[in-house]
């Protein structure tokens, strides 16, 4: 039985994630063809419901459902503090008589695509939910990585930054351990969790994080509206101590490592402006590998209505 | 489609009629078909795209004569399952595979292989899907067996053999590299 | 009221259970002893195989009313409370408005006089609206026999503040209970900070926020000569803390709710809100440490922390939920089932800590099954089941991780005065 929704990681099998990276090839070969259209959800209805801006997730999901053509609604939130007043049950009275078969949801509040989906049969993806989940993310990160690394069993990938807050740093950690990858966290101690998912090394230490070998260097963005609150003490020292700074990019590139990032990027933070034209970065296949994981989850759902 | 019948035949209670061809009927009837093409094209440019899956790999079979007869075309492979107009009805959408069109589409003369023509609606998405990829001069349609029943308008212009059946019968095609061994049987529906 | 309870064993504060029939007749226990001969006109109750226990008593309950009722009233609390064989609760302040004057405590304890079958007791707040800046009405509530002094969920958190009041009404004979918390610290006050915060993805309430509020608390009723109760205690080090400051010789008393006892943050799964509260369940480890911490007689009493919240609430994400649980209608049984079915404790421990404790801390007397004492028992069956589903409580609310479980053990009968609150 195909699944309703598509809300974190953490629940599917290595066989389901093997499966859905596997559906998003024939997709990703699609974008080729000068029709990149194709009718699978023709008569269908996506619901795009994003509480929290963000045009980069919100235009993949677009351009994935449009795809497949079905008919696509960006439900007009006013961001910040809408919810208030607005219990979730009434949003999703109203997306019931809607009658919409999918519905993507962004939200500031970690669990509430869940509480979304317990209480209407439409499918429900989560676009993130806050330092939660970001499935798609995760599923489109192992997609490039295995574009890269056929064999996912052992590689190494280092994910650099604000772990503790980042959904990306859950998804993509959980789904690469599903694969076999060995994963290990470098950030700020006030960013990275005491107690963090099994499994994974933490490092303090850029050199010994080099040392260990990773395939993938992952970088995770700096959320610039966290300035108000210390977690560091400023943005210069952040890309000293935990960014990849020219020198380090010498040492990157000279062994091969692979770069990866969520974006958008903040350049002289998370890298250096040497990153951007390094031919192992992998970025913008990330973007690209973005509309066809999401189609491929898109037609593995079945929504029941 | 192995599958889908034996599932149906646990909950419905089908009876298997037994083989209707053999190894060697099919090699016939591969022959036949690639005989028919042959004659049919004459002398211009054409490229033969199998129906994944099962099309595939009769296409696969009636290109190696051809060729082996030096009449040289393109090839390719078609996955039809996004443009499948039951989706809804599914309670799993099947699972895809990639497709093989490797040569220019436009102004080609295509001629579509399936293992077994039926409804035509798996020919009507077909024609969907080959022409997404750009615009043939001439489609054209070969198939191993024909079994009739046709819900759409749509005809064959190659018939390996044709098989008299029910409305309600299944015709299960194996063949050896997707299946393990050549043979068609037929169900009966009870 | 001649009723006589035969068979059964009486449970005490004293040891196990013991044997013996129970004779009541007109509010008062007439006899407690084997084979006593059934007296003239009485009913005959069969108990055997079944405990007769003095009446439990909750220090820690939120009624919601004034202001919440869609939640709970004090009439619904207060059957609640006898459906789960609790005949005295101590409500608590943070009610809308907030029971912070004379005023509104005459206004809960009328409406209580005229609603409940049950004493209800309530608590006082220590400064104006839980503000943390004016002292309430001490005095005027004092006269309204208000001994407990607690601003609830929203700590003071000027301990300037803290320490005038205790100074200030120390000296009326009244005390204070704490619920602890650093509010910068402790995030949207969602769940404990660890494994599964990290997990879901939500900012975490550290241990350390409760403890450093707890030592400060009780560090400054230490040096005011004041009484500090610490309510729910949920971590190790929390436990830990209480049972040094006692050994210090500081007015210290506390409590433990079965909650932060039998559940641990694992079994918040997928966001299920049954299972948030403030202060959140800890780990496993703090289950264990606060176990030894209960049967070594660090915490004075148990109290339940009785929540109750509307299922529409209740099904919001799991930040926004609010916290808390319902208790009162299965603290009992969930007790019975998780401890003395499963031999963790005795129905000794339960009787002290759940039924006399409880009314020592309030200035009442506890009530014993004795010849002479007055009457305020209940029958309640080991061999019984309970299913809580919404139908059997009498909580306004089903807010609770055995909403439709089926649990052993079974009340069948409250007894307070002359008076036979409930019979199943």
């Amino acid at each position: 039985m195909a699944r309703k929704d598509f809300l974190d990681i953490a629940s599917l099998s290595r066989e389901e994630v093997e499966l859905l990276l596997e559906q998003a090839v024939p997709f990703k070969e699609l974008f080729t063809r000068s029709v990149k259209k194709v009718p699978a959800l023709k008569g269908k209805s996506v619901l795009m419901l994003f509480y929290e801006p963000s045009t980069r997730t919100l235009s993949s999901f677009e351009v994935a459902a449009k795809r497949l053509s079905a008919d696509v609604t960006v439900f007009d939130v006013p961001h910040s503090s809408v919810v208030k007043g607005e219990s979730v049950k009434d949003t999703i009275d109203t997306l019931q008589s809607m009658r919409t078969d999918y519905i993507v949801v962004r939200h500031q509040r970690a669990g509430l695509p869940l509480a979304i989906a317990r209480q209407t049969g439409a499918s429900v993806i989560n676009a993130g939910d806050g330092a939660h989940a970001h499935p798609t993310q995760g599923l489109l990160d192992a997609f490039t990585f295995k574009e890269v690394f056929p064999e996912t069993d052992g590689k190494k990938v280092l994910i650099v930054g604000d772990i503790l807050h980042s959904r990306v740093a859950r998804s993509t950690c959980t789904v690469l351990q599903k694969l076999g990858v060995e994963v290990a966290f470098l950030g700020p101690g006030s960013l990275v969790p005491k107690k963090g998912p099994e499994g994974v090394k933490r490092f303090t230490d850029y050199e010994e994080a080099m040392k260990w070998g990773p395939d993938v260097v992952y970088l995770l963005r700096v959320q610039m509206e966290r300035q108000d609150a210390p977690f560091f003490p400023s943005l210069r020292e952040y890309h000293k101590v935990y960014g990849i700074t020219e020198e380090r990019f010498k040492r990157i590139s000279g062994e091969g490592t692979y770069i990866m990032h969520p974006g958008p990027v903040n350049r002289g933070v998370e890298l250096c402006h040497a990153v951007m034209d390094y031919e192992r970065t992998l970025i913008n296949q990330q973007v690209e590998n973005g509309i066809a994981a999401r189609m491929a989850v898109l037609y593995s759902l079945k929504p029941g209505i | 489609m192995l599958a889908e019948a034996q599932e149906l035949s646990e909950c419905r209670g089908t009876e298997v009629m037994g083989k209707i061809l053999d190894e060697a009927k099919i090699a016939e009837a591969v022959v036949a078909l690639a005989a028919q093409i042959r004659e049919g094209v004459g002398e211009g440019k054409f490229a033969i795209v199998g129906i994944r899956s099962r099309g595939d790999e009769v296409a696969e079979r009636v290109s190696a004569i051809l060729r082996e007869a030096g009449v040289e075309h393109d090839s390719g492979m078609l996955d039809i399952s996004l443009y499948r107009d039951d989706l809804s009805h599914l309670q799993e959408n099947p699972k895809l595979q990639s497709s093989e069109i490797e040569f220019p589409v436009d102004d080609a003369r295509v001629i579509l292989v399936d293992d077994v023509l039926f409804t035509g609606r798996t020919i009507r998405a077909a024609l969907d899907a080959l022409t997404d990829y750009g615009r043939p001069r001439r489609i054209e349609l070969a198939t191993l067996i024909d079994r009739g029943h046709r819900e759409l308008p749509i005809a064959a212009d190659y018939v390996g053999i044709s098989v008299e059946t029910e409305r309600m019968d299944h015709v299960l095609v194996r063949l050896k590299n997707t299946d393990g061994e050549d043979a068609v049987e037929l169900v009966e529906e009870r | 009221m001649n009723i006589i309870f035969q068979g059964g064993s009486v449970a005490s504060e004293d040891g196990a259970p013991v044997k013996a029939d129970v004779w009541v007749e007109d509010g008062v226990v007439k006899g407690v002893a084997t084979n006593l001969p059934v007296p003239d006109g009485a009913r005959v109750v069969d108990a055997s195989g079944k405990i007769v226990a003095p009446a439990m008593f909750d220090a820690h309950v939120h009624f919601r009313e004034p202001g919440q009722e869609h939640k709970e009233e004090i009439a619904t609390g207060t059957e609640a409370a006898i459906n789960g064989g609790v005949t005295g609760v101590v409500m608590m302040p943070n009610t809308t408005p907030a029971i912070d004057t004379a005023a509104v405590v005459k206004m809960v304890l009328e409406k209580a006089a005229a609603v409940s079958r049950i004493p209800v007791y309530t608590s006082g707040c220590i400064t104006k609206d839980r503000a943390g800046k004016e002292l309430a009405g001490i005095d005027g509530m004092r006269d309204l026999g208000v001994v407990m002094l607690t601003d609830d969920g929203d700590p003071v958190a000027d301990p300037a503040v803290l320490k005038r009041a205790m100074e200030y009404a120390t000296e009326f004979g009244m005390f204070f209970a704490s619920h602890c918390e650093v509010e910068e610290l402790s995030g949207p006050r969602a769940l404990n900070e660890g494994k599964k915060s990290y997990q879901l993805g939500i900012q975490g309430s550290p241990a350390c926020s409760e403890e450093i509020c707890m030592d400060r608390d009780i560090r400054l009723a230490h040096a005011t000569g004041a009484h500090v109760h610490i309510q729910h205690v949920s971590s190790a080090i929390g436990m830990e803390t209480i049972r040094w400051w006692k050994s210090m010789g500081a007015r210290v008393t506390a409590e433990v709710a079965p909650h932060h006892l039998l559940y641990n943050e694992e079994d918040i799964g997928d966001y299920n809100t049954h299972y948030k509260m403030n202060p959140p369940l800890r780990t496993a480890a703090d289950n264990a440490a606060l176990m030894q911490g209960l049967k070594d007689g660090v915490f004075d009493l148990i109290a339940t922390d009785h929540a109750p919240h509307t299922e529409f609430e209740k099904a919001q994400d799991f930040v926004t939920a609010p916290n808390g649980i319902t208790g009162l209608d299965m603290a009992l049984v969930v007790l019975f089932h998780n401890c003395i079915a499963k031999g963790e404790f005795g129905w000794d421990l339960l009787v002290k800590r759940y039924s006399a404790e409880p009314r020592r801390f309030m200035g009442l007397e506890p009530v014993p099954v004795e010849e002479g004492k007055r009457s305020e028992l209940i029958l309640f069956d080991p061999n019984g089941e309970t299913t809580f589903t919404r139908e059997f409580m009498q909580s306004k609310s089903s807010n609770t991780p055995v909403l439709d479980q089926t649990l052993k053990g079974r009340v069948e009968m409250v007894v307070m005065g002359d008076e036979i609150l409930l019979e199943r």
